[in-house]
C-alpha cells in the first residue's frame, strides 16, 4: 500500500508524515533509523488508518528549534495526535520510537489507547547492550536476516543526520531514571515486542519494563534480531494485530488445532 | 532400559507389542531403578536414562517419571536425563517437568536436550525435516521459561505462546546444566552455541570423536566461552567383571541381543527416514552417521575394544582402557552404558561394584 507524504503544521513548525489505509487510527513511531516502509507497515494500513510522523531533524526534515528534549518530542507527538488523528489512538513506538512512545503514555495518558514497544530504547543498565558505529557492524546488530531488508532509499548524509538527533533530544543510551520512575503510573494495556538475537537492546531493558508496568505483555520473537519488522514481520504481525484487535484476549488460541475437521 | 524377553527377531517397525508382557515389564523397571539406586553407592557422579518410544530399544517412553522415583531414594548422585527429546514434545512441559525433577532431587538435575533418533519422528508424526528447527528453538523458549524473572510471550515459527510463567522453576541458577548430543559437526556447533555439556553415545573410532570435540571447542570460542573437560561427555557400552574372559563372554551375549533383536526394527525405520527426508539437514551429515552406524555394525567386539569405542574386561584392562581414552579425547564425563541387551542385571551390579573398588580409585583424578 502506497504512503502518502503529507504536511501538517504545529505549534513548533511544520511537521511531516506519511499517511496510509482506512480504519481505526494507528500511530507509528520510527526508530532512530527513520522511516523504514516495512511489510508491517504495509500490512497495517490494510486494517488500520496508519499515521507515521518523521520526528523534526530526521530523514533530512529540519528540527524544530524549541523542541530539544524526549519530553517536548513527546508533547509534539500529543499535538500532532490531537491535531491529525483527533483523539485517542493506537500508538506503536520502535526502539527510539517506542522511548518516545512511553514518554507520550507517561505525559499525555488520554490520547493513547493500546501502546506496543517494539525492542524500546530507554531502559538499558548501564553497559549492557551494542551500538556500534561502523556501519557493518550496526548492520549485523540490526538484523539477523538482511537479505530480507526493502531496497534502502535514504541517502548517505539523511542517515548520517539522523544519527546525529539522538543527542539533540537527550536521548538517554542507559537508563532514562526519570521515566522509570513514571512507568508504574502508565495503565495503558501494554504490549512489549523483543527479538530473541537482539544485542542492541538487551533483555534485561524489557525485562525492567515489563515489571514495572502495570499491564503489559512481553513477547519475545523468535530469529529476530533489533529489527523484528524486517527479520520476522509475520511473526510480528501475528501478536501485533491480535494484541490491537482483541487486548487481553490475544492470549485465547482462537484458532483450531483439528487436523481433519469434518 | 531395554525389554530383554524376546527370543525372536524382527525387522519390522513399530514392532509389534503383542510380544509386550507387563508383568515382566513391572519386574524390569524395578530392577532397573533399583540398579540406579545402587550405583550411589558405587561412587558414580550421575545415573542417568533416556526417552525411545515404540521399541524394546528403550522401555522409557518418559524417562522424566524414572527421575521421579531416583529422586528421593538418592541422596547425591546427579539425576542425568539424557535426555528428553526435544522436537518432539511440548516444550513447556519439558521446561516443567526437569524444574519439578532439580526441585525434588534438591538441585541435582542434570537436563539432556536431545534431537532424537530418526524413527522417534515416526512414532510422534513429527516431520523429520523440521527436527533441526524445532531443536534449535524448543531448546531456547526451555531456558527462557527457566530464566525469565517475568511472565512471557514467545512467537516462533514452530512454537507459540502468549504467556509463559511455568511453577516450579528449577533449583540450579542459572538453570540446570544442559547435555546436548554432539555426535556430528552440527549438533556439535549447537552444543557450544547453546553452552552445554557436548554428548558422544556410539562413536564408531575416537578420531570422529576428537574432530567433533575439535568442532565444539572452536564454536564455543567463537561463542565467548571456554568448555572444560566436564563439558564433554563419552558413553559407551560397559562391562566390568572379575576377568578379561568373562566380561567379554556376557558383554558378548548382551550385545548380541542388542544388535540382532533390538535394533532390528530401529534400523529398517531409519532407512525410510534417512532416504525419504531432510532429517540431516546435509547430504555429508547423513552420510557420516549412516557410516558411523555401518561401521560398529560390523564391528567385532574385539576390534570396538581395540579401537577404544568400547570398554570390557577386568578391573585392571577398563582402567587402563579409561586411561587410553580419555587421554586420546581429554573429557571429563564417562557415560558407562551398563545394560546392554540381557547382559545379566547380577553381572551389572557386580560390575558396578568392581568399579567402584578396583577403578575408580585409579581413573578419579584424570
Amino acid at each position: 500500500m502506497q504512503p502518502q507524504a503529507r504536511k501538517v503544521s504545529l505549534s513548533s513548525g511544520e511537521l511531516s508524515y506519511f499517511a496510509a489505509g482506512e480504519g481505526r487510527p494507528l500511530v507509528y513511531l520510527h526508530p532512530a533509523g527513520g522511516v523504514r516502509w516495512t511489510k508491517v507497515l504495509d500490512e497495517l494500513a490494510r486494517s488500520f488508518k496508519l499515521h507515521v510522523p518523521i520526528m523534526p531533524g530526521f530523514d533530512g526534515t529540519p528540527a524544530h528549534a524549541q523542541v530539544k528534549s524526549m519530553k517536548g518530542l513527546a508533547a509534539l507527538t500529543g499535538e500532532f495526535i490531537e491535531k491529525v488523528v483527533g483523539g485517542t489512538c493506537d500508538v506503536i513506538g520502535c526502539s527510539f520510537g517506542g522511548y518516545l512512545a512511553t514518554w507520550l503514555a507517561a505525559e499525555r495518558p488520554p490520547l493513547v489507547d493500546h501502546l506496543v514497544l517494539e525492542c524500546p530504547a530507554g531502559f538499558r543498565p548501564k553497559g549492557k547492550g551494542e551500538r556500534p558505529a561502523d556501519p557493518e557492524a550496526l548492520k549485523k546488530v540490526l538484523f539477523l536476516h538482511p537479505e530480507k531488508l526493502p531496497p534502502e532509499t535514504k541517502t548517505a548524509e539523511q542517515e548520517a543526520g539522523n544519527r546525529r538527533m539522538l543527542p539533540h533530544y537527550g536521548f538517554a543510551a542507559d537508563t532514562d531514571e526519570e521515566l522509570l520512575a513514571r512507568l508504574p503510573s502508565i495503565d495503558k494495556l501494554t504490549l512489549i515486542l523483543h527479538g530473541t538475537g537482539d544485542r542492541m537492546i538487551p533483555k534485561e531493558s524489557v525485562q525492567l519494563l515489563k515489571s514495572r508496568l502495570p499491564r503489559a505483555y512481553l513477547v519475545y520473537v523468535w530469529d529476530a534480531a533489533h529489527a523484528i519488522e524486517v527479520d520476522q514481520p509475520e511473526r510480528m504481525l501475528a501478536v501485533l494485530t491480535s494484541f490491537l484487535e482483541r487486548s487481553e484476549g490475544f492470549m485465547v488460541n482462537w484458532g483450531t488445532l483439528a487436523v481433519n475437521p469434518g | 532400559m531395554p525389554y530383554t524377553h524376546l527370543d525372536l527377531q524382527s525387522h519390522d517397525w513399530p514392532f509389534p507389542n503383542r510380544y509386550f508382557d507387563p508383568a515382566k515389564a513391572s519386574a524390569l523397571y524395578r530392577t532397573y531403578v533399583e540398579s540406579m539406586i545402587h550405583a550411589e553407592s558405587c561412587g558414580f557422579d550421575w545415573v542417568g536414562c533416556n526417552e525411545h518410544h515404540f521399541s524394546p530399544y528403550g522401555m522409557m517412553a518418559n524417562p522424566n517419571l524414572i527421575g521421579g522415583a531416583l529422586a528421593y531414594p538418592t541422596k547425591r548422585v546427579k539425576i542425568a536425563m539424557i535426555g528428553n527429546l526435544v522436537p518432539l514434545n511440548n516444550p513447556l512441559r519439558i521446561a516443567e517437568e526437569y524444574a519439578m525433577l532439580d526441585c525434588m532431587s534438591g538441585g541435582r538435575l542434570v537436563a539432556g536436550l536431545m534431537r532424537g533418533i530418526p524413527h522417534e519422528y515416526l512414532a510422534y508424526n513429527i516431520p523429520p525435516g523440521e527436527s533441526w528447527e524445532r531443536q534449535r528453538e524448543a531448546v531456547q523458549l526451555i531456558i527462557k521459561a527457566w530464566t525469565e524473572p517475568e511472565p512471557f510471550g514467545w512467537e516462533g515459527k514452530h512454537f507459540q505462546y502468549r504467556q509463559v510463567s511455568i511453577w516450579p522453576k528449577p533449583m540450579q541458577k542459572p538453570h540446570p546444566p544442559l547435555v546436548i548430543s554432539a555426535s556430528n559437526a552440527d549438533s556439535a556447533k549447537f552444543a557450544a552455541e547453546m553452552r552445554a555439556t557436548m554428548g558422544m553415545v556410539l562413536l564408531a573410532d575416537l578420531p570422529s570423536g576428537r574432530e567433533c570435540i575439535r568442532v565444539y571447542k572452536e564454536t564455543a570460542k567463537a561463542n565467548g566461552w571456554e568448555p572444560t573437560a566436564e563439558n564433554i561427555l563419552v558413553g559407551m557400552h560397559t562391562c566390568i567383571a572379575e576377568t578379561d574372559e568373562e566380561a567379554r563372554r556376557q558383554l558378548a551375549q548382551g550385545l548380541k541381543y542388542f544388535d540382532e533383536v533390538l535394533m532390528g526394527g530401529l534400523q529398517a525405520s531409519q532407512r525410510i527416514v534417512l532416504q525419504k527426508t531432510r532429517y540431516f539437514e546435509t547430504d555429508e551429515s547423513r552420510d557420516r552417521w549412516k557410516s558411523r552406524l555401518d561401521k560398529r555394525k560390523t564391528l567385532t567386539l574385539e576390534e570396538a575394544i581395540e579401537r577404544g569405542t568400547v570398554l570390557c574386561g577386568s578391573p585392571e584392562t577398563v582402567v587402563s582402557q579409561i586411561r587410553r581414552i580419555h587421554s586420546e579425547l581429554g573429557h571429563g564425563v564417562f557415560n558407562f552404558t551398563v545394560k546392554v541387551g540381557t547382559l545379566p542385571d547380577e553381572v551389572i551390579r557386580r560390575g558396578m561394584e568392581l568399579f567402584r573398588d578396583r577403578v575408580l580409585p585409579h581413573v578419579r583424578d584424570l
